[in-house]
C-alpha cells in the first residue's frame, strides 16, 4: 500500500472506489503526495481548491463529496474540513451520532478497521458532532468515578518517580485519554444503557466528551447521569467517534482544541489516548529517547484515522447499585500495567492506517488492537 | 489631514465594535490588521473573539483596553518610575524583550526572557512556567516582583489614584475608583486587544500565497512532519499547544520551570510551548533567552536538546540538511505580521 502511494507516477488512472480508497490510505502515510491526490481528485469532480494544510486536509465540498462517495462515506462528515473556509455544507451521518450504540463493532480488536461506510450517507443538518448534544435524559443519579491510576496494584502517581519491582523508577511525564459514549451494563442480557457524561456541575460535557488530562485534578474524576438501578459495569469508547476524529481543531472547542495536545497528524484524526514517560532502570540516570522494546515505553500514542471507526470500546465490570436519590462515588481503576502490556506487545500492526508508523504510534496501535484482550479499566469493589 | 484620517479609522473602528461587528464573516479568521479592541481568532486559534476570550467579570470594552494600554507604558508602576511593561514587552520585538532576562528596577536581572503577549487573548496558562491561569492574575506579579518592577500593588492603586485623569479613566471603564483588581484588569484588556493574525502565513492559511513561495511551503512541510517534528508542540494553525514540555533546554542545576508550581519531579525544566506567531521578531530564544537567533533554535533542536536526561522523550535528534534547515527558518520567518509591529494603535 505504501509503495501505491509512494509513487506520484502510480496516481493515474481511473478513479475506481477501491483505487481512491487504497490511495488515500497510501497517501494517509505519505503525505507528500497528499497534493497531488487532491487535486487528481478535485479535478475528477468538477476541480474547486483544495490544499494540504500541513497534515490535515483542506478540501473544499465539492471535493468532499467526490472523495467521500467515492470512499463509501458521508460527505458531510467531513464538514470540519471545510468549515474553516465557510463554505458550509451539510452535516450529519455517522452511526455514532447515536450516542447509545456508538461504538458498537468498534471493538478495538485487529479487524476493526471498518469501512468509512460506517459513517452513513444522508444530508442531515445536525452537526454529527455537535458541541451540545442533545441529552438523553433529565433526571437521574450522579455517578462519580475518580480515576485512580495504578501500577502493579499500587497507586501510579503522576509527575513522580514510580518505583518499580526492578529497582528502577517510572516517572509518568504526560497521560490523557478521551472518554466518551458511556454505556451502562445490565446483567441478563439486556441491552445496556446510554447516559450522558457530566461536567462537575452537573452539566451534559460539550461533544459528550471527557478528557482525563493527568496534569489537570479536575479532570480526574468522570461523571455520568444514570437511571437508578443495579449495573453489573459500564463500558465507553475510549477516544472520540469518526464524525468528531473528522472535525479540524479549530472549529471545535475544549476538549477537542489543540490544546488538549491530543492533535496530532490530521490524517490520524486526533490521539485516543497519550501517554509518555521516563523510565530510569536501576542504577542509570534516565532513559530520554529508550526504545519501545523497554518494558516502560516512553511514549504510546493510540488513535485511529480520518475514515475508519477504529475508536476501541473497552468493558469496566464490577457491581454499580445506582440509588434512586443522592449520588453514588465508586473508583475506576486505570491499570497502566495493562497499558504497558498492551503497547509492547508483538500484536500484528500490517494495515495500520492514519497515524504515521513511528515507535510511538506503533505501541499505540498494538494497545488498541490488544484492548479487547486486556484490562485496562477496572471498577473497584 | 492624516490625524483626521486615523481619528475617522478609528471612531469608525469604535462603532463598529460597539455595534457588535467582529471582523471575519466566518467567525474564525481575522481579515486585515489586528483591531486594538474585538478581533477575530486567526486562523487555527481556538474558536471565538478576543472579547468573548475575557471572562464575564471583564468584559472587553474600548474604555477598559485604552486605559489598560496607557497602564502599560506608564513607568508609574515601578517602585523607581523607570520601568513600564512595555520595558520589556516592546512592540518593535512583537511585544517581547531583546534583552536575555528582563532588566527590571536598578538594573536588577530577572531570570527569564520576557515572552511575546501577542494572541495572549487565546492563551490558556500564562508565564514560562504556566502559574498564572487568567491574563488578570498574570498582570499584577511583574509589578509585585522585585527584579522587575518593585511595587506592592496597594502602592502602584495608591499613585495611580494620586492621578485625577486615571481616576476618571478607571470611573469611565469600570464605574470605580482605581483598585488592585481594576489595574489588573485594565492591563489583561490591553494585552487581550493585541492581536497578530496578518502575516504571510496566516494569509497563506486563509488561500493567499502571494507571500508565501516555494521555500516556505516547503519549509511548512517540513515544519509539519514527522522528520522534523515541530507541529506536535506547534500544531498547525495556533503553533502551540499551550502544554509544558522539557524541550532539552534545561540543564541540572538550572531554572526548574513547571516544577516550582506543580512540585512534580517530572515536570523539572518544563516550560510552556510559546506560540510562534512573529517568533522572527523576538530574539532571544528559549526561556531563558540562551539562543539568540532563530538558527540556533533549530540547531538546538536538530541536535536533540542539550542532553540532560530530563528532556522530554520526544526530543531526539533530528536528521536536517542545511537545505531543510534554510527551508524552516524561512517559513519561520513568514510567522511576522509586521504591521502589528508598527500598528500605532498599539503604541505608547
Amino acid at each position: 500500500m505504501g509503495a501505491i502511494a509512494g509513487s506520484a507516477t502510480q496516481l493515474t488512472g481511473p478513479l475506481t472506489a477501491s483505487r481512491v480508497r487504497r490511495l488515500s490510505r497510501g497517501i494517509l502515510k505519505h503525505d507528500r503526495v497528499c497534493t497531488e491526490f487532491v487535486a487528481r481528485i478535485g479535478a475528477a469532480h468538477g476541480g474547486g481548491k483544495c490544499k494540504l494544510d500541513g497534515m490535515k486536509l483542506r478540501l473544499s465540498a465539492a471535493i468532499w463529496a467526490g472523495t467521500a462517495g467515492l470512499l463509501g462515506c458521508s460527505s458531510d462528515a467531513h464538514d470540519g474540513a471545510h468549515a474553516h473556509h465557510g463554505e458550509g455544507g451539510a452535516a450529519g451521518s455517522a452511526g455514532a451520532s447515536n450516542p447509545s450504540g456508538g461504538a458498537s463493532g468498534a471493538s478495538g480488536a485487529s479487524g476493526a478497521a471498518s469501512s468509512g461506510a460506517g459513517a452513513a450517507s444522508g444530508g442531515a443538518t445536525a452537526s454529527a458532532c455537535p458541541e451540545n448534544p442533545t441529552p438523553l435524559r433529565t433526571a437521574g443519579t450522579i455517578v462519580a468515578l475518580p480515576l485512580e491510576l495504578v501500577l502493579a496494584d499500587k497507586p501510579f502517581v503522576f509527575g513522580q518517580p514510580n518505583a518499580l519491582a526492578d529497582g528502577g523508577s517510572l516517572v509518568p511525564l504526560n497521560f490523557r485519554f478521551y472518554i466518551s459514549e458511556v454505556q451502562l451494563l445490565r446483567a441478563s442480557g439486556e441491552p445496556p444503557i446510554a447516559v450522558d457524561v457530566l461536567t462537575a456541575a452537573g452539566a451534559p460535557l460539550p461533544y459528550g466528551v471527557h478528557l482525563f488530562n493527568a496534569e489537570e485534578a479536575d479532570s480526574s474524576t468522570l461523571r455520568v447521569l444514570a437511571p437508578p438501578g443495579q449495573y453489573i459495569g459500564l463500558s465507553f469508547a475510549l477516544g472520540i467517534k469518526l464524525a468528531c476524529n473528522q472535525e479540524r481543531p479549530s472549529t471545535l472547542n475544549e476538549p477537542l482544541t489543540d490544546v488538549s495536545q491530543m492533535t496530532w497528524p490530521h490524517t490520524g484524526g486526533f490521539l485516543f489516548l497519550r501517554y509518555e514517560g521516563r523510565y530510569t532502570a536501576p542504577g542509570s540516570a534516565g532513559s530520554a529517547g529508550a526504545s519501545s522494546s523497554a518494558p516502560f515505553p516512553p511514549a504510546v500514542h493510540m488513535g485511529g484515522n480520518i475514515m475508519d471507526e477504529l475508536v476501541p470500546r473497552v468493558t469496566a465490570l464490577g457491581e454499580l447499585s445506582v440509588p434512586e436519590n443522592g449520588r453514588l462515588e465508586k473508583g475506576l481503576r486505570v491499570v497502566m500495567d495493562d497499558i504497558f502490556k498492551g503497547a509492547t506487545s508483538d500484536a500484528d500492526v500490517s494495515g495500520m492506517v492514519g497515524l504515521p508508523p513511528t515507535d510511538d504510534s506503533i505501541a499505540g496501535e498494538r494497545l488498541r488492537r490488544e484492548l479487547p484482550e486486556l484490562h485496562v479499566f477496572v471498577l473497584e469493589p | 489631514m492624516a490625524a483626521r484620517s486615523v481619528l475617522t479609522a478609528w471612531m469608525l473602528l469604535s462603532l463598529a465594535w460597539l455595534a457588535g461587528c467582529s471582523g471575519g464573516a466566518d467567525g474564525t479568521a481575522p481579515e486585515g490588521a489586528p483591531s486594538l479592541i474585538v478581533s477575530t481568532s486567526p486562523a487555527g486559534f481556538p474558536k471565538g473573539t478576543n472579547r468573548e476570550r475575557a471572562p464575564a467579570d471583564n468584559v472587553l470594552t474600548l474604555d477598559r483596553a485604552l486605559l489598560g494600554k496607557r497602564l502599560f507604558y506608564d513607568p508609574l508602576l515601578s517602585r523607581t518610575n523607570d520601568i513600564s511593561c512595555g520595558t520589556c514587552h516592546q512592540q518593535q520585538f512583537a511585544f517581547a524583550d531583546p534583552n536575555t532576562v528582563s532588566i527590571g528596577v536598578d538594573g536588577r536581572t530577572g531570570t527569564r526572557n520576557a515572552p511575546s503577549l501577542v494572541n495572549a487573548a487565546w492563551g490558556k496558562t500564562f508565564f514560562w512556567d504556566g502559574r498564572a491561569r487568567s491574563l488578570e492574575e498574570q498582570a499584577g506579579q511583574p509589578i509585585e516582583n522585585p527584579l522587575e518592577m518593585d511595587l506592592a500593588l496597594a502602592d502602584a492603586v495608591a499613585k495611580v489614584a494620586a492621578d485625577a485623569s486615571y481616576v476618571e479613566g478607571f470611573q469611565q471603564a469600570y464605574g470605580e475608583a482605581p483598585s488592585e483588581a481594576s489595574l489588573q484588569k485594565a492591563l489583561a484588556s490591553f494585552v487581550r486587544s493585541v492581536v497578530s493574525g496578518n502575516s504571510p502565513y496566516d494569509r497563506h492559511l486563509r488561500g493567499d500565497d502571494s507571500d508565501f513561495g516555494p521555500q516556505r511551503k516547503r519549509g511548512e512541510e517540513l515544519f509539519l512532519s514527522e522528520k522534523a517534528e515541530c507541529f506536535h508542540c506547534h500544531p498547525s494553525g495556533s503553533l502551540s499547544n499551550e502544554g509544558f514540555f522539557n524541550n532539552g533546554s534545561y540543564i541540572e542545576g538550572g531554572d526548574t520551570g513547571r516544577e516550582q508550581v506543580t512540585g512534580r519531579v517530572g515536570d523539572l525544566g518544563k516550560f510552556k510551548v510559546p506560540g510562534l506567531r512573529n517568533i522572527a521578531a523576538t530574539a532571544p530564544y528559549m526561556h531563558d533567552g540562551s539562543l539568540a537567533t532563530l538558527e540556533d533554535v533549530i540547531e538546538h533542536y536538530a541536535a536533540g536538546g542539550r542532553g540532560d536526561p530530563t528532556t522530554d522523550p520526544l526530543i531526539k535528534p533530528l536528521s536536517l540538511s542545511s537545505e531543510e534547515k534554510a527551508d524552516l527558518l524561512e517559513f519561520l520567518r513568514s510567522l511576522t505580521d509586521a504591521a502589528l509591529l508598527e500598528d500605532a494603535r498599539f503604541a505608547p
